[in-house]
């Protein structure tokens, strides 16, 4: 891993599009900047391996058996009513 | 930009005139036909299902309110996704501005929300919803966005029924 020493409003490129701004750091808390392009998603990574590991878990267990034992947990089967 | 859960209209599937359909054979379904026209695109895919980028949005085959976001390129991958105005009606999506711009998500496009369902197949009732990571359409321009909410409002696994 290639580590940088950086300060308060100080940045590192990463390729020429991503820039990373050290904004604030206060204690044991940095402040990051991120501007990336809009097809670079952006996250904190514990909330990026939640999502991916409950999406994991959501594409394992869909099965269409268990839609058909839902019995009536929604209510009366689905109509037009209007909201 | 915010967006009700199911507030705006649902797609039109537009009338069929002279349209061409596709195969697909399916693990869940079978075979199933659609028109390119129907393919939701997701530039980026889902997180963790990078690859996957195109699918179909449909209702459940056997009827209920859930519905499936199905891949075109990969027929074993396929979620279970719901309105989630169904079971939350207050839940709210706040698209930042970086995932506006990914939908290209203007005033005039409809924005649909749908979350990711698990259903545990022997006890339905503990189904829970990912509130923190829902699916956004943009169902004018057939883009759609696995948004992150950053609010730490919603949790990954929502208990649809409280017991």
């Amino acid at each position: 891993m290639l580590v940088l020493s950086r300060q308060i409003n100080e940045s590192i490129m990463i390729g020429d599009a991503i820039e990373v701004t050290i904004v604030d750091i206060k204690g044991d808390k940095v402040r990051l900047g991120i501007a990336a392009p809009r097809n670079v998603a952006v996250h904190r990574k514990e909330v990026f391996l939640a999502i991916q590991a409950e999406n994991k878990r959501a594409a394992e267990e869909a099965d269409v058996e268990s839609l058909s034992n839902l019995g009536d947990l929604f209510g009366a089967p689905k109509s037009d009513k209007p909201d | 930009m915010r967006i009700r859960a199911g507030e705006l209209a649902q797609t039109g599937m537009t009338d069929g005139s002279v349209d061409s359909k596709v195969s697909l054979q399916t693990s869940r379904f079978g075979v199933l036909e659609y028109r390119e026209e129907e393919v939701i695109n997701f530039p980026e895919g889902l997180l963790g299902f990078a690859q996957s980028t195109r699918f179909l949005v449909m209702p459940n085959p056997t009827g209920g309110p859930l519905m499936w976001l199905q891949s075109v390129e990969d027929g074993k991958l396929a979620f279970i996704i719901a309105d989630p105005k169904l079971f939350l009606p207050d839940y709210r999506v706040e698209v930042s501005r970086q995932d506006q711009e990914a939908l290209d998500l203007t005033e005039s496009d409809e924005g649909k929300v749908y979350t990711i369902m698990v259903v545990p197949p022997k006890n339905p009732r503990a189904m829970t919803a990912n509130l923190q990571g829902p699916i956004v359409i943009n169902t004018n321009k057939r883009l759609g966005r696995q948004v992150v909410l950053t609010s730490g409002e919603y949790t990954i696994n929502h208990r649809v029924f409280q017991d």
